[in-house]
């Protein structure tokens, strides 16, 4: 479904996937895109880190609460073995060494149970995410930017939608700034 | 890996539906350690036979398992 997605698009889900790792959830959520949308880089900020910064909404301070939620449901297979006494993370290094970069997820094991680093978005996270196609193409743009990834937080439940909320930002408003962008700025 | 450890420690090993899905995540990392191996023998030209009998396991086990992967 990535298809379409621009490099600034595609970088915040990678840093998602990346932050929900770092906070050692089991699942990608919406929060997790948000704060990839502010990292992920463009020229010099992503799209849609423009409308935030615009919108008077700090990355500092979303992080902030987002570390306050709750962790949510499952545990790390990395922390069941270590129960076990087995070190996941130094099995993966050797098995990489061996085999190459990401050994243990190319395994049939490893796909389907998406343990060995790859971790699976919620289904808030994968509603935003379709959403996100939805939003461009009422736009009638051809790319899926950061900025359409953006309304498709703010379309979707999920923590993201609450936390943007909170701070006055609306998925009505936020379209209306994404239509002002216009044909002057790119989509990134 | 300390944080791990930590939250390890602090588990209660009694608890069955702690233990249980800490050997089915074992189990899946075995699964996956495996098709490494094998597939890394065929591809030095190893048969079935040779290894299931490293393996210890039956050659139609081995064949039946990884035929399908494509090893």
């Amino acid at each position: 479904m990535f298809e379409r997605f621009t490099q600034a698009a595609r970088r915040a889900v990678v840093l998602a996937q990346e932050d929900a790792r770092e906070r050692r959830q089991a699942q990608i959520r919406t929060e997790n895109l948000l704060l990839g949308l502010y990292d992920a880089p463009a020229t010099p900020e992503s799209t849609a880190a423009a409308l935030l910064r615009r919108a008077g909404v700090e990355r500092a301070d979303l992080a902030v609460e987002i570390t306050r939620l709750p962790r949510g449901e499952g545990t790390l297979d990395a922390e069941k073995l270590a129960l076990l006494g087995i070190d996941l993370d130094a099995v993966r290094r050797q098995a990489e060494e061996t085999f190459g970069p990401g050994a243990l997820d190319r395994t049939r094991a490893g796909k389907q149970r998406r343990m060995f680093g790859h971790i699976p978005f919620d289904d808030a996270s994968k509603k935003a995410l379709e959403l996100s196609l939805r939003e461009a193409l009422r736009l009638k743009h051809k790319e899926i930017g950061s900025e359409h990834v953006l309304l498709g937080l703010l379309h979707a439940e999920g923590g993201a939608r609450d936390l943007l909320a909170a701070r006055g930002v609306t998925l009505d408003g936020m379209r209306t700034a994404v239509e002002e962008l216009g044909r002057g700025e790119a989509s990134g | 890996m300390t944080d791990a450890t930590a939250v390890a420690a602090a588990a209660s090993s009694k608890d069955p539906h702690v233990g249980l899905a800490a050997v089915a995540a074992l189990r899946a990392l075995q699964e996956s350690l495996e098709e490494l191996q094998v597939g890394n023998a065929r591809s030095q030209g190893w048969s079935w036979a040779q290894i299931a009998g490293v393996l210890q396991v039956s050659k139609q086990a081995v064949h039946k398992k990884y035929r399908r992967l494509g090893y």
